[in-house]
């Protein structure tokens, strides 16, 4: 089974600063791989052998995804190889605009499935992977807990609040994993060094059919007022405890 | 001149971080440190996440490393507050085995080592020859096909759980002890092995022993390399041996720096936090630079042996500053957290034990001067 994982690079979350109008900073964050998007590359790993096929990666967004070492650690992870598509102009796309350049680029690799993470590890929208699978015309399941191949099936359990949905899909389809779908290997020195060495494609916007306008304007992104703790402790669940808590709660809102 | 670590040696930290992070193992090893048990669980993680790999030649199962990235990989581990003495990658430790072994005890130390087990305890110093190696009594004597060994090893890192011991024994040969020392390898089961646990202050978690040999029988395949050849053998390994655990001193320093250097930014006193008085920043502003020096003339003497250089200087050096300049920054940082420091809830406690044996173990700190002077002079004349 040919796999395809898809994987967002992102701000590392302790390194992003608020200004005091409470603007993101994001100039001395480093750039990591977004956490979700390890599950679902490790699923697609896992899958992939199990299966005895293969794992790709995909990501779209601007020039830090040229970046070697986030190549390396993507590529550490149990893929094969990785696709990219790289623009200025990804670098905010929304969630519709990122899904719109990663259908086009689907269309031009070979797969069975495509994995995605629950959400981005930035905006966590938790769109992108219903999106591609809506935009390609496939199948799409999110909160995927696990996925199997069962003959020519696909065996998908999506996990719900109180029950889990196991659905048998025909490939080609697009899944969404839980953020505890699976562990995310650690990469070994030996997998590092093979990452490395391992195909990378790039393609512009344009061999991808350029990025479409987006229907939502983003006015501004901004960190919550941030509000000092109240250091209240209540020790022990009495009713006049919990009565405090309830009127506590209602007096800050 | 480049001091940027390497993408792949920037990556391999991270995993290194990450399998500190899940493990979450500080109140782990304080249990650990409490109850003087080895700290398995760690160890197991660490060995899952194959650093016992790095440095072991591809053909028994390891990823070749240099010595930087090894040396880079130990101090991390030991900055993030993993136990002294209990370092996972026996790389540099098995030289001696992978150079004058043969194949059958490469095959069984090596698969020891991948497996993160200490492969064997290094049957050196005795009751009465420590510093003085030439003092060594233990003897190896042939009879009748076999090779029976009788003598006291002490300050056997180990010895409880390590499967081998490396013993260097006179053979009787020569009058002159270095031109008479044999290295024999032989299991720890072997009848005629008892071992004595020491009762030490610090490195609770690894257990250090006086190992007794009775007629203990070998056979002359037991022989690690040549006859008589045993002290230059183990000399050639003693100066890389050495930086693993400059390595750990490093580390060590760093652990306890960052926790006093987060303590003082927070610790409130006189109305404001202590890090505002200059009698506290000064301390963390020497112990930075000791750091940094630490680390630098470590690094240069690993990139030195990486680059086919002598450090035969450099070691002695590299040895003797680490172990001083950790062992003051830890207690510099002990100093700045006050009576918490002094505490087991905090783990500068653990480390201001457990490093003191650096200034001492390996090589004592006078040792490094006696051997590093000698050597200056003689480049001199």
């Amino acid at each position: 089974m040919n796999i395809v994982a898809c994987y967002k690079i992102v701000p590392d979350a302790q390194d992003i600063e608020v200004g005091a109008d409470g603007a993101l900073r994001l100039d001395r964050a480093q750039w990591v791989l977004g956490e979700y998007d390890l599950v679902a590359i490790e699923a697609a790993a896992q899958l992939a052998a199990a299966t005895d096929g293969s794992a790709v990666l995909l990501s779209a967004g601007g020039e830090k995804l040229n970046d070697t070492k986030l190549v390396k650690a993507a590529l550490s992870r149990g893929a094969d190889e990785l696709y990219r598509v790289v623009d200025p102009a990804l670098e905010d796309a929304d969630a519709f605009q990122t899904a719109s350049v990663l259908a086009a680029a689907l269309r031009k690799i070979d797969f069975d499935l495509v994995v995605c993470g629950e959400g981005s590890a930035d905006r966590y929208s938790q769109q992108v992977g219903l999106l591609v699978g809506a935009l390609l015309g496939l199948p799409v399941v999110n909160a995927t807990g696990s996925v199997r191949a069962e003959g020519d099936a696909l065996l998908v359990e999506r996990v719900l609040e109180n029950e889990v949905e196991v659905l048998e899909i025909a490939p080609p389809a697009v899944v969404s994993m839980t953020s505890d779908a699976v562990l995310p290997r650690i990469p070994q020195l030996k997998d590092i060094l093979a990452a490395g060495k391992k195909p990378v494609t790039t393609w512009s916007l344009d061999e991808v059919g350029g990025i479409p306008e987006s229907p939502v304007e983003t006015v501004s992104v901004k960190a919550p007022a941030s509000i000092a703790r109240k250091g209240i402790v209540l020790e022990g669940a009495t009713d006049e405890n919990i009565g405090e808590l309830v009127s506590g709660i209602r007096a800050s809102r | 001149m480049d001091f940027k670590k390497t993408e792949e040696q920037e990556l391999l930290l991270d995993s290194l971080k990450t399998v500190m992070e899940r493990g979450n193992f500080e109140d782990y090893f304080k249990e650990c440190d409490r109850n003087h048990e080895y700290p398995q669980k760690a160890v197991d993680a660490l060995v899952e996440a194959g650093f016992t790999t790095l440095g072991i030649p591809e053909e028994f199962g390891g990823t070749p490393t240099d010595t930087l990235t090894q040396v880079m990989v130990a101090e991390e581990a030991h900055a993030l507050g993993y136990p002294s003495l209990c370092w996972i990658n026996f790389a540099t430790e098995v030289d001696d085995i992978l150079t004058f072994g043969n194949k059958e005890q490469q095959e069984k130390i090596l698969g020891y080592a991948l497996e993160g087990k200490k492969p064997f305890t290094l049957g050196f110093t005795e009751p009465q020859a420590g510093s003085d190696s030439a003092a060594m009594a233990t003897t190896a004597t042939k009879r009748d096909g076999k090779v029976y060994i009788n003598g006291n090893k002490t300050f056997n890192t180990s010895a409880d759980r390590a499967p081998y011991m490396l013993c260097v024994c006179r053979s009787g040969v020569n009058e002159s002890p270095y031109k008479d020392f044999s290295m024999y390898l032989f299991p720890m089961d072997r009848p005629g092995v008892a071992i004595e646990k020491l009762d030490k202050i610090g490195n609770n978690m690894c257990g250090t022993y006086e190992v007794h040999l009775d007629d203990v029988e070998c056979e002359e395949s037991d022989l690690v390399g040549e006859e008589c050849k045993g002290f230059y053998q183990l000399m050639k390994n003693f100066e890389v041996e050495r930086l693993t655990i400059c390595a750990a001193n490093v580390g060590m320093a760093r652990c306890a720096y960052d926790e006093a250097l987060r303590y003082a930014a927070q610790r409130m006193q006189f109305g404001k936090i202590i890090g505002s008085f200059q009698l506290v920043q000064e301390k963390l502003v020497d112990m930075r630079i000791k750091i940094e020096n630490m680390q630098n003339l470590l690094y240069k003497t690993a990139w030195k042996k990486d680059n086919g250089e002598s450090i035969m200087i450099d070691s002695s050096l590299v040895k003797r500053y680490t172990g001083q300049a950790a062992f003051e920054v830890i207690d510099d940082a002990m100093q700045i957290m006050g009576g918490i420091g002094y505490t087991h809830d905090c783990r500068i406690s653990r480390l201001w034990r457990d490093q003191r044996v650096y200034r001492i173990m390996a090589g004592t700190e006078e040792i490094m001067v006696h051997t590093a002077g000698r050597a200056l002079i003689k480049e001199a004349q």
